[in-house]
């Protein structure tokens, strides 16, 4: 720690006389104190919801009882989380006379123990009693919860041109708002690399955990007519949004860690060697072999129009009934690269469209009768959530005008009343 | 021994000793001795603010009727708890009667009738309010997570208004009954003072510096033994009483943390509990281990307490894993640690589809001839698809509960059922870089509805 660290938290080891009188005790208040200086800080924050810091401190302790005091200010430490724990616990071999709780199962005993703590009132401090069997100068460790050292993850996503591949590159960042600076300080975020920095008050360092080159991903198209952005003044249209789809594995180039939620600004290269920013979004919490989807916005080259074609009731017995339902979508793609447009269709939303509100799950099928593309392409994603994969020729160059492809989709609603 | 706000004295004056009628003792202007405290004894119940003080005092006692007076300014006891008797010679001395003055809040007198003359212990016995303790654990599992140490501490805190200096403090686990809490007992009657008790800032600071004295000074006894004072634990019908070793000095608003136990390589297991209902959708951890012997532990019942979880990180240094309270646990009981969600064991259900069979119909009111008969009763089978996927580099053991409330006929192989609607799957699940590390199973579910819904519980064929 350079002459510009304003020390906020102090261990100060009080070297005590104590003198034994006739049955009274008195204390001789003289004390030799010394201050141990911080060795080495260690920062953890494996745990999302708390920071861990670990001081290392060299303390001389006396033969017999040693008071040592931490005290700490304009710092949120949670006092009922400070331990004190000898790096490189001296030990001997148990002699007779030793006292039953001292012994381990190995038959040795710790030479520095302590003994208790006292936590006095309207301070931020604490007094431990530790008991040392030799004059020793002790490798501790003082570690302790502290508040507002926090880490957050964000991420840096550099597309190719051809958007195939992307560079990712992924951050911890640490906003020190403890009220405490820790000079060269270790820090962990529980996987990654084991990092070596300091950390100055009221300073935000951001450290790069990873960077992941040629990461495969996939850019998707979605039109979803009843969750997606309405055009205005077109009822029957719907945006359509992409999105880069990364799978967190070994096959693309990642799966070492589960990808943590944060920030993920995307950037594609463009023509000159440089980059344009393209949008960002939040990346969700991504376990390995998960999928991180990023969106990037709406898809105005690419225009659908959904229409409900045929919606015709089937009776089965009393006020059963099946439901024929043919959904047909006029699509265009003005770009000019081929494209797979995902169709999805929440199918208990289609139902209660066409039936009002139910308080059960629909039952459906897609029929191959009716249905312009092959059952292939359709996917039953769960049992609400239906997607038909379209795929989408290229705008054609020069002065061809677009094609407008039309799909229909034959649903089966069963067993409705 | 130093006294802060309770004093005990003897009034000097001629009584007269037939009906104790008008003492020769002016109103405002008294002489009196004040004999120190020679021990105090604390017994601090944690599922009350109550404690029961005893102390011992010698009196100076003269033949006939002593006046014995006792006071208690700025503290929380209950008068009406106060206690005096003879620890010696009770035959000859009769505690007569107690006198609250109107006048002199906090206050009382004895009148003591002695037949002999001379020094007599005496026991001051009462509840006050104001000193507590609890229990907290420090958990430290090694690097493996095969075993770990489990440090045991009690800390006690004293807001009582008075110092209690040198004390044998005696920590009671259990629940005791009151009728009247004990704070306001003490308040009751009070005429507040005039001025506010609270001491001026630099009073204050200047009793700090004195309480940190008097902290150092009883640890002199600790520092004989040069290890942490022992805690007694003993039995007492539904109680536990843990005594600590020695004598100790908790001054007023001072806490203090003791070693309570301290258990090394104690083993136990890792459980992963999927409970959507309970704990959300993720996979949660918990370390799992029972209050016996042969975790190194059951020597007594663990009070309510919180317990800090953290790991070895294999460079000298802790991960902090998370913090839970516990209840109180018996011996043999079993101690269950949720560490938290873990992002290395990824869960994942899904409904694949529904099916509805077996419907019943009914021609509802009113009839008409025209409209058909209506569903009232039906079934529908649900299928569904769940997966635990394991990244860590050891195996694991998952426990998946769902709440499937209604009338259920359940088609799950493995499936055991935990209660009348809730049912279980137990899988291990090999480490990452085994075959198998990624479990699936896939199970349905048939709920009876409407008029066919006979019963709410789920049945599992045969």
């Amino acid at each position: 720690m350079d002459g510009r660290r304003r020390l906020r938290a102090a261990l100060t080891a009080l070297a005590a006389v104590i003198l034994l009188s006739g049955g009274q005790t008195a204390l001789a208040r003289i004390k030799l104190v010394t201050l141990p200086v911080r060795e080495r800080v260690e920062i953890q924050l494996e745990n999302p919801n708390a920071t861990l810091v670990e001081e290392e401190r060299v303390v001389t302790l006396l033969q017999g009882t040693n008071s040592i005091d931490f005290s700490w200010s304009n710092t949120a430490i949670d006092k009922g989380t400070i331990q004190f724990r000898v790096v490189k616990m001296p030990m001997r071999d148990k002699r007779q006379g030793d006292h039953p709780s001292l012994v381990t199962a190995e038959g040795k005993v710790e030479m520095i123990r302590v003994i208790n703590v006292a936590y006095p009132p309207d301070e931020n401090a604490l007094v431990w009693e530790v008991f040392a069997e030799e004059p020793v100068a002790a490798r501790v460790r003082i570690s302790y919860l502290i508040a507002n050292l926090r880490r957050s993850f964000d991420y840096r996503a550099v597309a190719e041109r051809d958007e195939s591949t992307l560079t990712l590159r992924d951050y911890i960042r640490l906003d020190n708002f403890s009220g405490e600076e820790f000079g060269d300080s270790g820090i962990w975020a529980g996987f990654g690399p084991y990092f070596h920095r300091e950390i100055g008050l009221n300073e935000a360092k951001q450290l790069l955990l990873n960077k992941f080159t040629m990461v495969p991903i996939k850019k998707t198209y979605t039109f979803d007519w009843q969750n997606g952005p309405p055009v205005p003044n077109e009822p029957e249209q719907r945006y359509v949004e992409m999105r880069y789809v990364l799978k967190n594995d070994k096959e693309h180039k990642m799966g070492e860690f589960p990808l943590q939620y944060g920030k993920v600004r995307i950037f594609q290269k463009d023509a000159h060697g440089g980059e344009a920013f393209t949008g960002e979004d939040w990346g969700k919490l991504t376990p390995i072999d998960d999928e991180m989807k990023l969106y990037l916005g709406l898809a105005r080259d690419v225009q659908v129009k959904r229409q409900r074609a045929d919606s015709t009731r089937e009776a089965v017995r009393g006020n059963l009934f099946n439901q024929d339902v043919v959904l047909k979508y006029e699509v265009q793609n003005f770009k000019p690269d081929a494209l797979t447009l995902d169709i999805q269709e929440d199918i208990n939303r289609l139902r209660d469209e066409i039936f009002g509100a139910k308080d059960r799950d629909a039952e459906w099928k897609v029929e191959a009768e009716g249905t312009s593309i092959g059952l292939p392409q359709t996917e039953r994603k769960d049992s609400r959530t239906a997607i038909f994969h379209v795929p989408l020729e290229p705008a054609p160059k020069g002065e061809a005008k677009v094609t407008l492809l039309t799909v229909t989709v034959h649903l089966k609603l069963l067993n409705e009343w | 021994m130093r006294n802060r706000n309770i004093q005990l004295s003897a009034l000097l004056g001629l009584l007269a000793v037939a009906g104790l009628v008008a003492p020769a003792w002016g109103r405002n202007v008294d002489l009196a001795t004040v004999p120190p405290r020679e021990s105090v004894q604390l017994t601090i119940y944690n599922s009350e603010d109550l404690t029961l003080v005893r102390e011992v005092r010698s009196l100076t006692l003269k033949k006939g009727v002593n006046m014995i007076q006792y006071s208690w300014a700025d503290t929380l006891i209950d008068p009406t708890s106060v206690e005096i008797r003879p620890l010696e010679k009770e035959d000859q001395i009769e505690v007569l009667d107690t006198t609250f003055p109107g006048d002199k809040p906090q206050h009382l007198v004895w009148h003591i009738e002695s037949k002999l003359e001379g020094q007599v212990k005496f026991q001051v016995t009462y509840f006050t309010s104001g000193l507590s303790w609890t229990a907290d654990y420090v958990l430290t599992a090694d690097q493996a997570e095969k075993t770990m140490s489990l440090d045991g501490y009690v800390q006690v805190y004293n807001n009582s208004g008075e110092d209690y200096e040198n004390a044998q403090v005696r920590l009671v686990v259990g629940v005791v009954n009151l009728v009247e809490k004990i704070q306001e007992l003490a308040r009751r009657g009070l005429i507040p003072p005039a001025e506010g008790p609270a001491a001026a800032p630099v009073q204050a600071k200047a009793r700090r510096m004195a309480m940190a004295g008097a902290v150092a000074r009883a640890e002199v006894a600790q520092e004989a033994l040069g290890r942490p004072a022992e805690i007694i634990k003993e039995g007492l019908s539904e109680y536990f009483i843990y005594t600590i070793e020695g004598e100790h000095t908790v001054p007023n608003r001072w806490s203090q943390r003791m070693v309570s136990f301290q258990a090394r390589q104690v083993g136990f297991e890792i459980l992963y509990r999927i409970r959507p209902h309970q704990y959300g959708e993720r996979p949660v951890r918990f370390f799992m281990l029972k209050n016996d012997a042969e975790h190194k532990l059951g020597t007594t019942p663990l009070p309510d307490g919180l317990v800090r979880v953290f790991r070895d990180n294999g460079r000298d240094g802790l991960n902090f894993l998370g913090q839970q309270k516990v209840t109180y646990v018996p011996i043999k009981a079993d101690i269950e640690l949720n560490v938290g969600t873990d992002d290395e064991v990824v869960w994942e259900r899904k409904v694949m589809s529904v099916e509805r069979s077996n419907f019943t119909f009914e021609q509802l009111p009113p009839l008409q001839a025209q409209r058909p008969p209506q569903v009232v009763g039906w079934d529908q089978t649900s299928n569904l698809r769940e997966e635990i996927r394991n990244y860590k580099n050891k195996p694991i053991r998952a426990e998946v509960r769902h709440v499937i409330a209604g009338d259920i006929e359940l088609k799950a192989e493995g499936a055991k059922l935990h209660d009348f609607h809730t049912v279980e799957f137990t899988y291990d699940i090999p480490a990452v870089d085994a075959p198998g590390h990624k479990f699936g199973w896939v199970y349905s579910y048939t709920e009876h509805l409407g008029r066919n819904a006979k019963q709410n519980s789920i049945r599992m064929p045969q």
